[in-house]
């Protein structure tokens, strides 16, 4: 599936990536207050959701506007598995019986997020993946769209657009922190394996590609079920970190930002990916900071509120303008030649023109 | 008899409304290719422009004062220069860039503007008093509908022929067209990029402004969030009716309006708050058998 | 009295070098042939001067103005037509309206739409078969009246040079023919300046006139084409001989 060279060259990548989370992780424990860790949490599911958006978009080329879609269907399934009976009972009367009396621990219902919205990519994927890219992602526009109406409608299965509570807290770093580098790992070993060689084929060349045999829907399709089972399990755990969810909180503004970040860092590549969200997560916390006000002598300055999205909006349309590779610019982290762990006779012929 | 023909002016004027925002849409993309996902924002755009900046429920109007044979053409100028500003200060940059890059950067653009309306008018939805003299009922065989309605729909289908009638009789029509077919060979022969495009702005922000009065004028109020679920439906519409086709975005416009029309009729009440979800779910069926769209799209696909 | 001059102009993309620092010029009424193998940057040339892809470097003058990276619609105004190749008609207009679409850039001028109508009924003179449909979709015409179309429709802006991009390609040698006794007649009512790219040269030894050959993005031999053809410089040329 993946060729082992292949894999022992790129392999510093995520390994880079993975320790730069690490050391976010470090920091939130050297700075040990709960805010703060929240921060981190959050940005651990940002990380999640973004690269969970990469596998699809970053190796397809087609923009999918609706990602958070899965996000909302593994939140929901982190209420429905984890709440205890009864409250479940009072808020989610509609459930099925065998469903109410789950109660599995909150690693568990990341799995089943992951496999539930994995089967509704399936679903979804096969019907979009064989329109042209503009028309899929409009597409998806609606996919989002009615995942929102019908969970914002169906009140006996989700309590429609009122908060469902009682969903365990869990306040420790580390099950986020692990949950990031899962994703980042099966990430790289989607984009290594050849069912991402044969996507980005497809998304540089499409005739090409199709002539080469690569069936494009369906390279499209396995990419398309990976991100949203990792989309799925960053919906649980998101569920998780704040304790309760609602069906607003998966749609247009999460859809924003995670897109933000992904444009902004590079959605060519992974490190693309990961980073967008810490540089752009850097800049949402500065501005939050900002316009809950700053005390300067004796007066306060604070932002309006609004600016940071209006900001957002901004860094998104400059970077796309001059730089639309975004910061990474379709280059992955990794080693500097020095440290490169090749043996001299596989560097390729040295005197190829360029 | 009454009820159907209440049912049949409904599928219409919600049709008529899809099918301009389509229209708007198909336009831009036509020249273009670009997804302008920034539209239902200009359209909120046109309807707060009418009012002072304020964070109250009942909103300050300005302009919106203004006597209809003035308001109208003041809501359609605002839209126009709102639409081609956007092309100037933003697209204008992104004239050689793909259709995602394209894409992207009018999604961002329309959060932008959406949260500046935020800020200038809190996410309190405030009523306002747009054109009150519409809502009257009218009764047509034993019908009683709203002469917006009407309205709506005259609108729409004077709009579509004068459309018609600019496109294929006008030299700007005809240069549009050429452009929309191929950008670079209609440039070899005179055409002015810069005024086609800003050309296929202005007409479409001219019919975000259409919208706004109309939503504006049946709604009662001025919120943030208005032009939306007519604009997701609009997308939809061009990509049911073939992308770069306008007469497809119409059409599909309509069909979509007759979709939604007929399910909230046929559904039984608990099902109704669905209604969207079974309209995103035929339009899903109609993409499994005809994915590349009713009419078939010129110009969308690569030459090899 | 030199129409068009290119000085030092090359043509890139990315890495990729398609047309290498070429120097010529062009007198009006004059009829020049660019001829050479696959690749050899004939087209990109073309595409500077008609200012499609922006030269990224030297110079091209045309009847005194400097058009280097001006914008296709400028250029056309100057007076200078493309006609790139493979017959890009506007499938969804018909002929007519094809033609039409070049005349908007003299709208302004007093007397416009007579002068228009009288370029449409000359071009209908060249090409009667497309007075015949010219209520037809552009779309469903053959491959030879395509052509016709394309060269008719430059000629509506009215220019005093017409470039064309491989106008044979993809004809019958027949119909071929009916096209370039069209052209050459047009250049003599017009005194037309044209500027053909062939791939190959026998049409230009037929037809006559002035003929360049390049290869490898450089002009390799520039000459009278029926005295090149009968020399052995034109064989050398194309296939290298005595070169490294």
């Amino acid at each position: 599936m993946m060729s082992p060279s292949v894999a022992r060259r790129t392999f510093a990548t995520p390994v880079l990536l993975g320790l730069l989370l690490i050391a976010f992780a470090l920091v939130a424990v050297a700075v040990g207050s709960k805010p703060f860790n929240q921060t981190i949490i959050d940005i651990f599911l940002k990380v999640i959701f973004v690269v969970g958006l990469w596998v699809f978009v970053g190796n397809s080329g087609v923009i999918s506007f609706g990602h958070i879609a899965f996000a909302c269907l593994g939140g929901y399934v982190a209420a429905w598995t984890t709440i205890k009976p009864m409250m479940k009972g009072m808020s989610m009367p509609g459930l099925p019986d065998w469903l109410m009396q789950t109660e599995i621990p909150y690693w568990g219902s990341a799995i089943v997020a992951a496999g539930w919205a994995a089967l509704w990519a399936l679903i979804f994927g096969s019907v979009l993946m064989r329109l042209s890219g503009i028309a899929a992602s409009i597409a998806t526009f609606a996919m989002l769209a009615m995942v929102n109406s019908i969970y914002s409608n169906w009140e006996s299965v989700t309590a429609a657009t009122s908060s469902v509570v009682g969903i365990p807290i869990i306040r420790s770093i580390w099950p986020y922190l692990i949950a990031a580098l899962i994703s980042v790992f099966a990430a790289w070993a989607y984009g290594i394996s050849r069912h991402g060689l044969a996507l980005r084929a497809a998304r540089d060349e499409p005739t090409a590609a199709a002539a080469s045999g690569i069936d494009i829907p369906r390279a499209r399709l396995i990419a398309f079920v990976i991100s949203g089972a990792i989309m799925g399990m960053g919906g649980a755990l998101y569920s998780h970190s704040i304790g309760i969810v609602t069906p607003d909180t998966y749609y247009l503004g999460l859809t924003f930002i995670t897109l933000s970040m992904l444009v902004v860092g590079g959605m060519g590549s992974l490190s693309g990916a990961v980073l967008g969200v810490l540089i752009l997560s850097t800049l949402i916390q500065t501005l939050r900071w900002l316009e809950a006000g700053v005390q300067v002598g004796e007066t306060t300055f604070a932002l309006p509120g609004g600016v940071q999205e209006i900001a957002l909006g901004v860094v998104m349309i400059l970077i796309l303008m001059f730089r639309p590779a975004g910061i990474m610019g379709n280059k992955d982290l990794s080693l500097p030649q020095w440290a490169a762990l090749e043996t001299k006779g596989s560097q390729g012929p040295k005197n190829l023109k360029t | 008899m009454g009820s159907l023909l209440q049912v049949v002016f409904d599928a219409l004027s919600l049709g008529s409304l899809y099918a301009l925002g389509a229209l708007g849409i198909a336009l831009i993309f036509g020249v273009m290719r670009l997804v302008n996902f920034a539209h239902g924002d200009v359209i909120a755009a046109c309807v707060f422009a009418l009012l002072w900046p304020s964070v109250d429920a009942v909103a300050i109007i300005f302009a919106g004062n203004l006597p209809w044979y003035l308001l109208i053409p003041f809501v359609l100028a605002i839209g126009a220069a709102l639409s081609v500003a956007s092309e100037v200060v933003v697209f204008r940059r992104f004239r050689r860039a793909n259709p995602a890059t394209m894409m992207i950067a009018s999604f961002a653009l329309g959060f932008v503007i959406r949260y500046f309306l935020l800020m200038l008018f809190s996410s309190r939805p405030k009523s306002i008093s747009l054109l009150p003299s519409l809502s009257q009922p009218v009764e047509i065989l034993g019908a009683r509908i709203p002469l917006l309605q009407l309205i709506t729909i005259a609108v729409t289908m004077a709009v579509l022929f004068g459309l018609t009638a600019f496109l294929r009789r006008t030299r700007f029509g005809l240069e549009m067209r050429a452009a929309a077919e191929n950008f670079t060979m209609a440039r070899m022969l005179g055409v002015r990029a810069n005024r086609v495009i800003m050309g296929a702005f202005a007409l479409s922000g001219a019919l975000a402004a259409a919208i706004a009065l109309i939503l504006g004028s049946q709604t009662g109020t001025a919120n943030i969030m208005m032009g939306a679920s007519v604009m997701l439906m609009a997308f939809i519409a061009t990509v049911i009716g073939g992308m770069g086709s306008l007469a497809g975005a119409v059409l599909a416009g309509f069909l979509l309006g007759t979709i939604a029309t007929v399910m909230q009729v046929i559904l039984p009440p608990d099902a109704r708050a669905f209604r969207d979800a079974f309209v995103y779910g035929a339009v899903i069926l109609v993409l499994i058998f005809r994915p590349q769209g009713l009419l078939s799209a010129r110009g969308t696909k690569e030459r090899v | 009295m030199s129409l068009l001059t290119l000085s030092n102009v090359s043509v890139r993309y990315g890495r990729l070098t398609a047309v290498r620092e070429v120097t010529f010029s062009l007198a009006e009424g004059e009829i020049l042939f660019i001829t050479g193998p696959n690749g050899a940057g004939k087209s990109s040339l073309l595409r500077a001067i008609a200012g499609v892809t922006p030269p990224s470097g030297g110079r091209i003058d045309f009847a005194d103005h400097d058009i280097t990276g001006r914008a296709p619609e400028d250029i056309a105004r100057l007076g200078l037509s493309m006609v790139p190749e493979g017959r890009d008609v506007f499938g969804s207009l018909t002929i007519e309206e094809n033609l039409m679409v070049g005349t908007g850039m003299h709208a302004k001028e007093r007397g416009w739409k007579t002068r228009a109508a009288t370029e449409l009924e000359a071009v209908y003179a060249t090409f009667p078969i497309l007075k015949d449909r010219r209520h037809s979709q552009a779309g469903l015409l053959s491959g030879g009246q395509q052509q016709m179309l394309v060269i008719g429709r430059a000629l509506m802006t009215n220019p005093r040079l017409v470039a064309i991009d491989e106008p044979s390609l993809g004809l019958a040698p027949n119909i071929t023919d009916q096209v370039y006794e069209r052209l050459i007649a047009l250049r003599a009512m017009r005194k037309l300046t044209l500027l053909i790219v062939e791939q190959s040269s026998t049409r230009a030894m037929l037809v006559g006139g002035r003929m360049m050959l390049m290869r490898g993005g450089e002009i390799v031999l520039d000459g009278d084409a029926r005295a090149l053809g009968q020399s052995e410089a034109l064989q050398a040329a194309y296939f290298g001989y005595g070169e490294h």
